[in-house]
């Protein structure tokens, strides 16, 4: 009895707590079961999904502790209200039995399988001193004269990247990191910012005409690209020209598809841009006023004789076809987008094809302007600055050579194989690699394995056993993003917002945010690393010698714990706080959305819509003191913003010809290159690679309810084809190129070009952790062959040929 | 009050987020044959180029249901609000009521040992004063507006008043309640995504329809069994 009277005390006040931190959640007891639940009512937490990279503003609703429900938070303007499949079935992530649940080291041989359940602390020891498997810190650094760079470290897209970054780069010290841009955005990111300023953003609310070539917004969703074009299609407002050698479910939507053939989008610029100068349809007052070059262009462009007819014979499109669009785009402009792309790792002309989109928007004049590529603002927030200390033993990034411009996302291809090859200019001998799984995602699997085969110590940080996972040494076990308040984010755009990740729930298992994971890490790690500097650094033990020990140590950042003095939550307000007050601060841990006047600006139209801003509060050109890009990408800002002064584009304007790129060889005009285009053999076909709308790269193939959606991924290849090879639906087909083959079922549709084939990208996982993703479908980077284009060393996805067999 | 819903299925990109949404609202057996709610897909080719059009759909709701008709145990009823609704408890799965249904609208769910289907979300949303069903509100292009069609006022009643619809089978006689906006601004879209024989309505001629149907049923409307 006396018992029963103190749990209820203690739930009592259980329940006080949770109404004022709003993510509390109080771990009671299982005991209590029962009473608990009379006690603790339903809460509804304002979090933000992480499901992919758009980050949709999300209510969860959680029930005793568990997370039953996702829902659309509707504050937030980019994701206007809405969550797509993965989002909703974010708690399927959360709850998946294959989640990696405590740190583990390796005890068989890499890539086995074989790990060991061991504490955190155990996990870091291991990272330190090594085991018998496999080197720690300590001597190799000592082995590589605390050379830093000799641990490599990668990571994906996310929330924390900065946090994890911060650490590797800053504190630890290393130059050598490479994330997804490679495999990317690089080209398009680079082509449009070097051309046009900046990236952009498509404004597709107020396009009253857009070309999406590649592109495909309704299967790979890009908020709120995605919500605001399809409400406008089909006659309302927005005429959709789709090239892409599939007809997808973008294409369904278009008024015109046209079956592009692989890689030659940029003669079809080319000549769309030729039409618009000959005919002189371009926007005289902005190319007057607003394009650096003009007149060498136009030039180019005429002298190269880049007609329709030409690239009819090139693209596979008729040429009558091509008079029409640039008509039409031009009747429209300036609200007339070529729209940008995502992922366009395509052909080794990409970042050629983007800088021609890029002069063909600029033609119309629909830059910085509504219905344009804008630019849009950005809130400011605080920023939040770790110091870190200076080590003199560094070497430059491995792969600096292997493009003619490698910022400090690095190369991923140029990067693995120079590993995998032995062919780094000093050892690489260690990776840390966090929420990132290069061995599915990076063209060429088989290089990648050899590249973690040939690296001592691999540590990864993530959620799932991926196939990355597998080839480690030490797993640190991260939590869902449910489960950790993440940094505060400011959004840039038309209706410029801030959001923020509260904790929904407490992290389960032995799992911690990435925050408190490097902090443990830099607890077990700061002093002895400390030694190992002193030991190879005679200016530093001068120092020493002169200040004394601990003064040098704190004084100088070597104390890798200052940077982890305050939580992640202690950060957020501090950042939030200082520009917007405390108000802000309380609107966002309650609402998870912020932004100045919301409270007036926010207003419910009807039951599906809302308006965020009022039309003459939108940001649809830049404010004049807004200077660099104020759009995220996975691009460096700082690393862009030096490229665009060593190739002088500070004029402001939009640039035709960049004469600076001649140094390094790259034309300064977008030009076909007949010599890096090439036809397939006959019987042959290209293969090209996509996304679609229930599974996010290769992060989601363990999820049940995404694969209850779509279970696998199937060959398409063009019926007519496929029947006379004898394929129907459902046939077994090997699919093979030089590097590899896979088995896959077929597809025959009337949905794709002659002589191309494709499937999804993200299945075909080899992890035997991944109970439901392991060998279900296809993997495309089993057979991607590793062509870069050699601006950027991105990859180039759809330069490898394959053959098809029934089996 | 009177549930019904429109769909502005020109809008829909096949991406199942309602799909998704509706399984963890409700609970829904997994399994791609156990779904409450669906997106179809007709492909065809006109002149050699892909014709594809999208009919999400789910349980009509429809207000002379031969679903509760065919129902022995009186587990497929009538309830309040012109809904259909299942009781699992007294369901002896003979599925009759799955053969009657024109839409194929019901599956077995067999973590319930009954026949399961779509109910807007009653037991989810709609019982704790929520307007919007989970498939309306996950929508990225929001194709559906649940809505009472007995208020003249309601958003649905002013869009159906504004834009012209059909519905499913109307030959089935059934009085559905998924009200399939017609694409207005697109002709050729128009023409191939609906078949020539399908009635046009606007909101005046298909009101006296509902209003004979709901005459003849109300007096079955129950309250809702949870």
């Amino acid at each position: 009895m006396k018992v029963e009277l103190s749990r209820r005390k203690f739930l009592q006040g259980s329940v006080a707590l949770s109404i004022f931190g709003a993510s509390a959640v109080s771990t009671v007891p299982t005991l209590l079961a029962k009473e608990k639940k009379q006690h603790l009512s339903k809460q509804t937490i304002a979090t933000l999904c992480e499901m992919c990279v758009n980050r949709c503003a999300a209510f969860a609703t959680v029930d005793n502790g568990i997370v039953k429900k996702l829902d659309p938070n509707p504050l937030f303007p980019k994701s206007k209200n809405m969550l797509c499949a993965r989002g909703d079935a974010g708690i399927h992530a959360l709850y998946d039995p294959d989640r990696l649940k405590y740190p583990m080291i390796r005890i068989g041989e890499k890539g086995s399988g074989e790990f060991k359940r061991v504490t955190w602390d155990e996990a870091y020891e291991a990272i330190l001193n090594g085991t018998d498997k496999f080197k720690g810190f300590k001597q190799i650094l000592h082995e590589e004269k605390n050379n830093r760079s000799t641990i490599a470290y990668c990571a994906g897209e996310g929330m924390g990247e900065h946090t994890y970054k911060d650490f590797m780069g800053g504190l630890f010290g290393s130059t050598n990191f490479v994330n997804h841009a490679s495999i990317c955005l690089q080209t398009t990111i680079s082509g449009y910012a070097l051309t046009i300023g900046g990236y952009g953003k498509a404004d597709l609310e107020n396009a009253r005409y857009v070309i999406m070539a590649g592109a495909n917004r309704a299967e790979a969703i890009l908020t709120p690209d995605t919500m605001d074009m399809f409400k406008r299609t089909r006659g309302r407002g927005l005429k959709l020209i789709v090239l892409d050698p599939r007809f997808t479910n973008t294409a369904q939507h278009a008024d015109k598809w046209l079956g592009i053939k692989v890689g030659t989008d940029l003669a079809f610029v080319l000549a769309l841009t030729h039409v618009v100068i000959h005919e002189v349809l371009y926007n005289k007052e902005f190319a007057a006023k607003n394009i650096n070059g003009f007149e060498k262009y136009k030039e180019h462009i005429l002298s190269h004789n880049y007609t329709p007819a030409w690239a009819s014979k090139i693209t596979g499109i008729d040429a009558n076809d091509i008079f029409t669009i640039a008509r039409d785009f031009m009747a429209n402009a300036p609200r007339a987008i070529y729209y940008q792309g995502r992922r366009t790792a395509w052909s080794k002309q990409d970042f050629q094809l983007r800088r021609a989109q890029a002069i063909f928007t600029a033609l119309g004049g629909g830059i910085d302007i509504k219905g344009g590529i804008i630019f849009g603002k950005k809130l400011e927030l605080d920023a939040h600055i770790v110091e870190v200390p200076l080590y003199s033993g560094n070497k430059p990034r491995i792969d600096k050579n292997e493009a003619s411009y490698v910022g400090p996302n690095g190369t991923w291809i140029g990067f693995r194989n120079l590993i995998a090859e032995k062919k780094t200019p000093y050892p690489v001998r260690g990776m840390f690699v966090y929420k990132h799984n290069p061995m599915q995602s990076v063209p060429n699997i088989t290089k990648t394995r050899k590249m973690f085969e040939n690296l001592e110590l691999v540590v990864t940080i993530d959620t799932m056993p991926s196939d990355t996972v597998m080839m480690s040494d030490v797993i640190l076990p991260e939590c869902n993003y449910l489960e950790r308040e993440d940094p505060v984010k400011s959004f840039a755009g038309i209706e410029p917002a801030i959001v923020l990740r509260n904790k929904v729930i407490e992290p389960m298992y032995e799992t911690r945010a990435v925050f408190d994971i490097l902090k443990g890490l830099a607890k077990k790690v700061s002093e002895p690393l400390f030694d190992i500097t002193l030991e190879y650094d005679a200016d530093l033990r001068a120092e020493v010698a002169e200040r004394g020990r601990e003064d040098v140590y704190e004084e100088d950042m070597f104390n890798l714990n200052l940077a982890y003095e305050h939580t992640q939550e202690e950060i957020n307000k501090e950042r939030v706080v200082e520009t917007y007050g405390e108000e802000a601060y309380h609107t966002l841990k309650e609402k998870g959305v912020f932004y100045p006047h919301m409270d007036t600006y926010f207003k419910k139209i009807n039951m599906n819509e809302y308006q965020y801003y009022p039309e003459d509060k939108k940001y649809y050109s830049r404010p004049s003191k807004e200077k660099t890009e104020a759009l995220d990408s996975c691009v460096d800002e700082k690393a862009m913003a030096s490229l665009k002064k060593n190739l002088s584009t500070g004029s402001g304007k939009v640039e035709c010809c960049l004469p600076n790129l001649a140094l390094k060889g790259v034309d300064t005009m977008p030009q076909w290159r007949e010599e890096l285009y090439f036809e397939v053999q006959k019987g042959k076909f290209k293969f090209v690679t996509g996304r679609h709308a229930q599974q996010t790269q290769n992060a989601t193939s363990n999820n049940i309810m995404l694969l209850d959606v779509m279970r696998e991924n199937y060959l398409w290849i063009n019926k007519e084809q496929a029947e006379l090879k004898g394929i129907s639906h459902g046939d077994w087909v090997e699919v093979k190129s030089s590097i590899g083959a896979v088995r896959i079922k077929a597809y025959p549709t009337i949905k794709i070009i002659k002589d191309v084939v494709f499937y999804v990208h993200g299945f075909g996982s080899e992890s035997t952790g991944l109970t439901f993703g392991y060998r279900n479908g296809a993997s495309d980077n089993m057979i991607i062959e590793d062509h870069v284009e050699t601006v950027f060393g991105s990859a180039a996805m759809h330069e490898t040929v394959v053959e098809v067999t029934k089996v | 009050m009177n549930f019904a819903m429109s769909l502005d299925y020109q809008s829909c990109i096949d991406c199942k987020a309602c799909e998704v949404a509706c399984k963890e609202e409700n609970g829904v057996q997994l399994g791609a044959d156990k779904q409450r709610i669906w997106v179809s897909q007709v492909e065809t080719s006109i002149f050699g180029q892909p014709f594809i059009s999208l009919h999400p759909s789910q349980c009509n709701h429809c207000l002379d249901a031969p679903c509760v008709d065919v129902c022995p145990t009186g587990a497929s009823y009538f309830a309040l609000g012109g809904l259909v609704m299942t009781d699992k408890d007294t369901c002896i799965l003979c599925k009759g009521c799955m053969e009657a249904c024109p839409y194929d609208a019901r599956f077995v769910d067999d973590t319930h040992v009954a026949v399961d289907k779509c109910s807007f979300c009653y037991e989810t949303r709609l019982v704790h004063g929520e307007m919007t069903t989970a498939c309306q509100a996950t929508c990225p292009t929001k194709v559906r507006l649940l809505g009472d069609i007995d208020d003249e006022e309601s958003d649905l009643v002013q869009l159906l008043k504004k834009r012209k619809f059909y519905v499913l089978k109307e030959e089935e006689k059934t009085v559905p309640k998924l009200f399939y906006l017609l694409p207005e601004h697109d002709d050729y879209f128009a023409m191939n995504s609906v078949s020539p024989d399908t009635n046009i309505y606007t909101w005046d001629e298909y009101k006296p329809i509902i209003e004979a149907a709901k005459a003849k049923r109300k007096p079955q409307w129950k309250t809702v069994i949870l």
